[in-house]
């Protein structure tokens, strides 16, 4: 359930469209925000907001990989294995990353294609923001860093909402 | 038009059609798998591609239109690469597991591999899995690992039926269809996407392993449920009714069936039937019975007259039925106290005396004026042919509901009349379209009625059963003056139109006439009523105060469904004797003194009448029921023991007894109904030009050829029918009668076409032959009773209510795969009153009528207005106990219970 | 004098050919391989049915004789693998033909045909075979009805048929001839060489293994 903040804030949000049908992605990202995870509930309350139903909302969330269907804590890392990544360490990075946190709900750690940062690989995300010119050791700080509020992280969808 | 080539052969075709379309017109069959011709093409399958000249690659035939010269090819080397790549690729995911699924056997991806694809598959990897069947309804199950990604489901959802419930979940290799995990696909129309589906993905639990393909046997007929009578194929397996499938008729359905018409006729084979006679009880024989009903009404008449009789009901069956009926109270008896509806339609003379549109005008008009009932909940498939109106022809809908409904969303503009104010408003509509509009809303309706040309349709039912059809009347009359209207009959009952054309109804004849036309059944008739008798209110009330001492009642229970329940009960319990033709016991008659066991829907042939005046055959399927019998044989039978030999043997010669009788019906002969595409409409006369007759209809549904994924669709060409006079008609009938009344029963074949031309009525018969004369048929008069509301105090809130889908009847109690999606009944109310009575969604409250008075859950509902509530009828709790009949407003007092 | 020379023919001849006429029924001469007699629905090593209520057997028949029905498998305790089962399954043998086409249909050779044939019966629902007629015992042998008349190895193999294609998919087995070694349960044996010239060497046939999968 959106919180009273949340709820004026996607009522504004619809607004902005001609068609109510048009804020389901920027309603799933506030709802992402808000709760770390897009819950079948979220999906059911954006479909009240955007005048469909909650399949209707489902059908296009699932479709794009940032909405997470299932609860990942409060940091999404994306680690990128593509060529580049691959070749300098990207692997490590995310074997590391993935071991340590294995059983640690606020963090969850998943495998990416290309990121688009070649030239500063091993590259990830945390919460899409960019760390570059990793290894398996200064990956780990930067979590850490994340999890003790030394680095400060944008929402779970990057702060798009 | 345009040329098109295709395959070497030059088509004609309109400009803006679809390839696909135009080659399979042309007799060219491009095989697809997505495309549905009464969907939007998306393309998905990508089984259609063909090569067309002077375009790079191969297009698919589903989303290219046509256009001049185009010169297209279907059968080239490359296309064949292209099918065998395609399915090879379909195949990759898609489980061999045949033999246990529902569609092998008649699946179009059996079929289209067989016929266009690769004999074998590279593909040795695992196949994707998914959980087996999971349920994604109630009556629909969903088998993941044989989707093929075509969304004719979800696209059906979206479009037609308008409950987008399931939809794409996934992308990639996991693409699948799903629902939301807390809302399950409860359409009333999720019973055409297992129709649809072109693999076994999508199944019905009613239907699962119940049969294989090859051992069904197929007769085209028309669903009873309501009065819509969408046309079906009816299938059954070892002499039991397993399955209905959505026939594609223009006129009427466009392929679709409701859930209560697809499963709902599993009460043919209830327990619960009444499978034999019973006199007082106890099982009797049929001569028994008979001689028992016969006796009762031959003393009644002796003792206390005719009109000491009563007949209420007789909407369910087939024409024949009511007509048999309406011979054997009218004509044999005597009695005009005789109705078919049960205080929840309107006036005969209304119905059957104004200018009647068919369901196809809505595709036209001017506009759709909506004065009726929820008509998803009511006659759900006139719902979606609405939607269509409103969506793909853009026809403005101006609606008279004074609570939200399910074409609320498509509605243009809502006049949102409080309950019993229609008529005024209707007025108000009506001075707006002479220039003095009362208020913007109705100054806008009228604006977009006036910028538009075509008809009006009106679409005028009961739009409220808690209160006297006064209202609804008052309306009619207002919107019949104009010049360019027609009405479009929403009535619900299943056959009620048959019956009311056959006479069920007080002052009526059959054929549209009123008692004063006694000429036409006077020729067959031994008598006829003089003096306009009872409607069902004044049998009722005439049950109560002495006056009704004997009741037979035709498949009705008025304590079910009379909207004033308690009125219903206090008559049954003071008529001296009921005689009850029914298939089942229920409160109404438990009391009877002779209970006659009735034929229903698949064990009886005939003819119905739909809501557009559309009269069609509907044939029997399965044997009755242990001992049941028709209704008219019943008749005819008490009539024979009343001394007057109808002398009736076969359902034909009724139905010619019938047409002969019927001036509305001058023209048509038995031949000509089971001949004709989509029927003949009534009058029929009027209607000559519109009749089709099939080529053949063998191919249609001949047990091998009812592919049911595909548009079901007879061979048709437009003839001109040469109308029959009433001799030849009987001439006909008689010739034709033993030959129709055969084959109906084994494969659905009926007389060829030719059969349906009969000899030209000469000049001196048409003049010989009084009754055939138009100017005898009904036209209504278009006096509207007063109607004066009574004063609400500002603790009640006005009732509004209409029939549920699943309702409280025997055809839903007694088909076990619907009786589940009843929902329990709950009160509707705007939310200011619900938070005036200071209570969350769902609490329970307590609510009371003049009437009656029970505990319900209360819910807010978008969209009510303050002051009014909504119940549905049927059931403890149905608003049938409140409803007080004699009221124009029925006002309930809603509270906490503390 | 015709007949003494007809009498002399008898007696010289008795004694010195081996008999050919054998002491039926206590004697009964083996069977053709592709002899098609009484059917048996067969199950997998772990109980659990073959067939699967498809009804191809029913559909395929030239004289109408099978009835099936096929239902939901209970969940907790499966009838057979997957969804369906074969719910009811009756065999009228007053109008069975013995062309075993049922058993060509059957996708998962749930039915075959023993090699026995004398049975008959007294009244007409004997003759209408069910389930609990048909279907192996836990030893995955034929049930031995009080009207039939069994000998030994009537009931070790059963029919043979074309294919199509193998059960395992591949067209490479097209029209060769396989054999259901098996009667009852057991685990098929490989497809290889199978073929009517090299039926010796089929797997199952001679051997033992067919039914020797108990559990």
């Amino acid at each position: 359930m959106f919180t009273d903040a949340n709820k004026k804030r996607a009522t504004e949000i619809v607004a902005l469209y001609p068609k109510a049908h048009s804020a389901i992605l920027p309603l799933a990202h506030l709802a992402q925000d808000q709760d770390g995870w897009l819950s079948p509930e979220a999906m059911d309350e954006i479909a009240d907001y955007c005048d469909t139903t909650a399949a209707d909302v489902q059908g296009v969330c699932s479709f794009y990989t940032m909405y997470k269907r299932r609860p990942c804590g409060n940091l999404v890392v994306s680690v990128c294995t593509n060529v580049t990544c691959l070749v300098v360490g990207g692997p490590e990075v995310l074997e590391r990353l993935e071991h340590k946190y294995a059983s640690d709900h606020d963090v969850f750690v998943e495998e990416v294609e290309c990121l688009a940062a070649c030239g500063n690989a091993p590259s990830m995300q945390v919460n899409y923001e960019y760390h570059e010119h990793l290894t398996p050791e200064s990956a780990e700080q930067i979590v850490e860093d994340y999890k003790a509020g030394r680095l400060v992280a944008r929402g779970v969808s990057g702060g798009l909402a | 038009m345009i040329n098109v080539t295709i395959d070497g052969k030059t088509v004609e075709a309109n400009p803006g059609d679809l390839l696909i379309k135009v080659a399979q017109e042309n007799g060219v069959y491009i095989p697809r798998f997505c495309w549905h011709d009464r969907m939007k093409p998306v393309g998905m399958c990508r089984m259609c591609l063909v090569e067309v000249e002077g375009i790079r690659g191969l297009p698919p035939a589903c989303t290219m239109p046509v256009a001049e010269g185009m010169v297209c090819h279907t059968e080239t080397p490359a296309v064949k690469q292209a099918q065998d790549d395609v399915l090879e690729f379909l195949l990759v995911n898609h489980p061999l597991d045949c033999p246990v699924c529902d569609r092998g056997g008649e699946c179009p991806l059996q079929d289209t591999t067989l016929a266009f694809g690769p004999g074998e598959s590279r593909f040795v990897e695992e196949k994707r899995h998914f959980e087996k069947p999971i349920p994604i309804s109630d009556v629909v199950l969903l088998d993941r690992e044989r989707c093929i990604q075509c969304a004719r489901c979800t696209r059906f959802a979206d479009e037609i039926a308008g409950d987008p419930l399931i939809s794409f979940v996934d992308r990639g290799g996991h693409t699948q269809v799903l629902n939301h995990p807390d809302h399950p696909f409860a359409s009333y129309f999720s019973g055409n996407v297992v129709q649809i589906c072109p693999v076994g993905a999508l199944t019905a639990k009613p239907y699962r392993f119940r049969a294989r393909p090859w051992d069904l046997a197929t007769v085209e007929t028309s669903c009873g449920q309501c009065a819509v009578q969408c046309r079906g194929a009816l299938q059954s397996s070892s002499n039991r009714l397993v399955r209905l499938l959505g026939v594609d008729s223009d006129a009427v359905n466009h392929g679709w069936l409701c859930d209560k018409g697809r499963y709902g006729f599993e009460y043919v084979h209830s327990d619960a039937r009444v499978r034999e006679p019973q006199l007082d009880g106890k099982t009797v024989s049929w001569p028994q019975a008979l001689d028992a009903a016969a006796d009762a009404l031959r003393s009644a008449r002796d003792l206390h007259g005719a009109e000491s009789i009563a007949f209420l009901g007789g909407a369910r069956g087939t024409n024949e039925d009511a007509y048999a009926i309406a011979r054997l109270a009218k004509g044999v008896i005597g009695t005009d106290n005789v109705d078919s509806q049960l205080g929840d339609g309107l006036p005969a003379e209304l119905i059957l005396g104004v200018n009647r549109a068919a369901i196809a005008d809505l595709d036209t008009a001017a506009a759709i004026v909506l004065l009726a009932p929820d008509l998803k909940e009511a006659l759900p498939v006139l719902h979606l042919r609405l939607r269509r109106a409103a969506l793909e022809c853009n026809v403005p809908i101006i609606d008279f509901s004074s609570v939200p409904h399910g074409l609320t969303r498509e509605v243009t503009h809502a006049l949102a009349p409080l309950p019993g104010e229609q008529g005024k408003r209707a007025e108000q509509l009506v001075g707006a379209l002479n220039g003095n509009a009362a208020d913007a809303i109705v100054a806008a309706a009228a604006a977009t009625i006036a910028g538009r040309s075509g008809n009006i349709v009106v679409v005028l039912g009961r739009s409220n059963l808690a209160e006297r059809s006064d209202a609804t009347v008052q309306a009619a009359a207002a919107l019949a003056g104009l010049a360019n209207v027609k009405f479009l009959s929403a009535l619900r009952r299943g056959n009620v139109h048959g019956a009311l054309e056959a006479g069920l109804a007080p002052g009526i004849l059959p054929g549209r006439v009123t008692i004063e036309h006694r000429d036409a059944v006077q020729q067959v008739w031994r008598t006829a009523p003089e003096v306009p008798g009872l409607d069902a209110e004044g049998i009722l009330r005439g049950a109560i105060d002495g006056t009704i001492k004997t009741l037979v009642l035709v498949g009705a229970d008025p304590i079910a469904d009379f909207p004033d329940r308690a009125l219903a009960i206090e008559a049954l319990n003071a008529v001296g004797t009921i005689i009850a033709l029914d298939g089942f016991g229920n409160a109404s008659n438990q009391r009877a003194k002779v209970m006659l066991p009735v034929t229903m829907f698949g064990e009886k042939s005939g003819t119905t009448t739909n809501l557009e005046g559309r009269m069609q055959r509907v044939n029997q399927k399965v044997s009755p029921e242990g001992i049941a019998m028709d209704d008219w044989r019943i008749a005819s039978e008490i009539a024979l023991r009343l001394g007057d030999d109808f002398d009736l043997e076969l359902v034909d010669e009724i139905t010619a007894e019938m047409i002969k009788v019927s001036p509305a019906l001058a023209g048509a002969t038995p031949a000509l109904l089971a001949s004709s595409h989509d029927g003949v409409r009534i009058p029929v006369r009027e209607h000559a030009t519109e009749i089709k007759v099939r080529k053949n209809n063998a191919g249609l549904l001949d047990g091998e050829g009812a592919v049911s994924w595909e548009p079901i669709k007879a061979d048709v060409e437009a003839v001109d029918v040469e109308l029959a006079t009433h001799e030849s008609a009987d001439e006909s009938a008689d010739e034709s009668a033993g030959e129709a009344g055969a084959a109906v029963i084994d494969s659905g074949e009926t007389p060829s076409a030719d059969k349906a031309t009969i000899t030209a009525p000469t000049a001196e018969a048409s003049a010989t032959v009084a009754p055939t004369a138009a100017s005898v048929l009904l036209t209504w008069n278009r006096i509207a009773p007063s109607v004066s509301l009574p004063g609400r105090d500002a603790y009640a809130v006005r009732l509004v209510s209409g029939p549920a889908l699943y309702d409280h009847g025997n055809a839903v109690n007694a088909s076990a795969s619907i009786v589940g999606l009843r929902g329990p009944s709950k009160l509707l109310v705007s939310a200011a009153d619900l938070q005036r009575l200071g209570v969350t969604n769902g609490t329970e409250v307590h609510v009371a009528s003049a009437k009656g008075a029970f505990n319900i859950a209360v819910h807010a509902a978008r969209g009510i207005t303050q002051g009014v509530a909504q119940l549905a009828m049927g059931g403890e709790r149905g608003a049938n106990a409140l409803i007080d009949v004699g009221s124009s407003a029925t006002d309930v007092r809603v509270e906490t219970i503390q | 004098m015709g007949l003494a020379k007809g009498f002399g023919v008898v007696i010289r001849e008795t004694g010195k050919k081996k008999r050919v006429t054998t002491l039926y029924p206590t004697v009964k001469r083996p069977k053709p391989v592709r002899f098609h007699g009484r059917h048996v629905l067969n199950r997998y090593e772990d109980g659990m049915e073959k067939c699967i209520g498809c009804e191809l057997c029913a559909g395929v028949c030239p004289a109408k004789c099978i009835y099936v029905r096929g239902a939901d498998n209970p969940v907790d305790a499966p009838v057979s693998p997957g969804e369906r089962f074969g719910f009811v399954y009756e065999i009228n043998y007053l109008r069975c033909i013995h062309c075993d086409l049922c058993v060509e249909a059957c996708p998962t050779e749930a039915i075959t045909e023993s090699k026995l044939f004398e049975f008959s019966f007294t009244n007409r629902n004997d003759a209408i075979y069910t389930k609990k007629e048909l279907v192996v015992d836990d030893n995955g042998r034929a049930q031995r009805m009080p009207w039939e008349h069994w000998a030994g190895g009537e009931d070790d193999n059963t029919s043979a048929w074309m294919r199509a294609t193998s059960s395992s998919g591949q067209a490479a087995y097209e029209d060769r001839v396989n054999w259901s070694g098996e009667l009852g349960f057991g685990v098929r044996s490989a497809e290889s060489g199978q073929t009517a010239d090299s039926m010796a060497d089929a797997p199952g046939l001679n051997e033992g293994d067919a039914h020797g999968g108990h559990h």
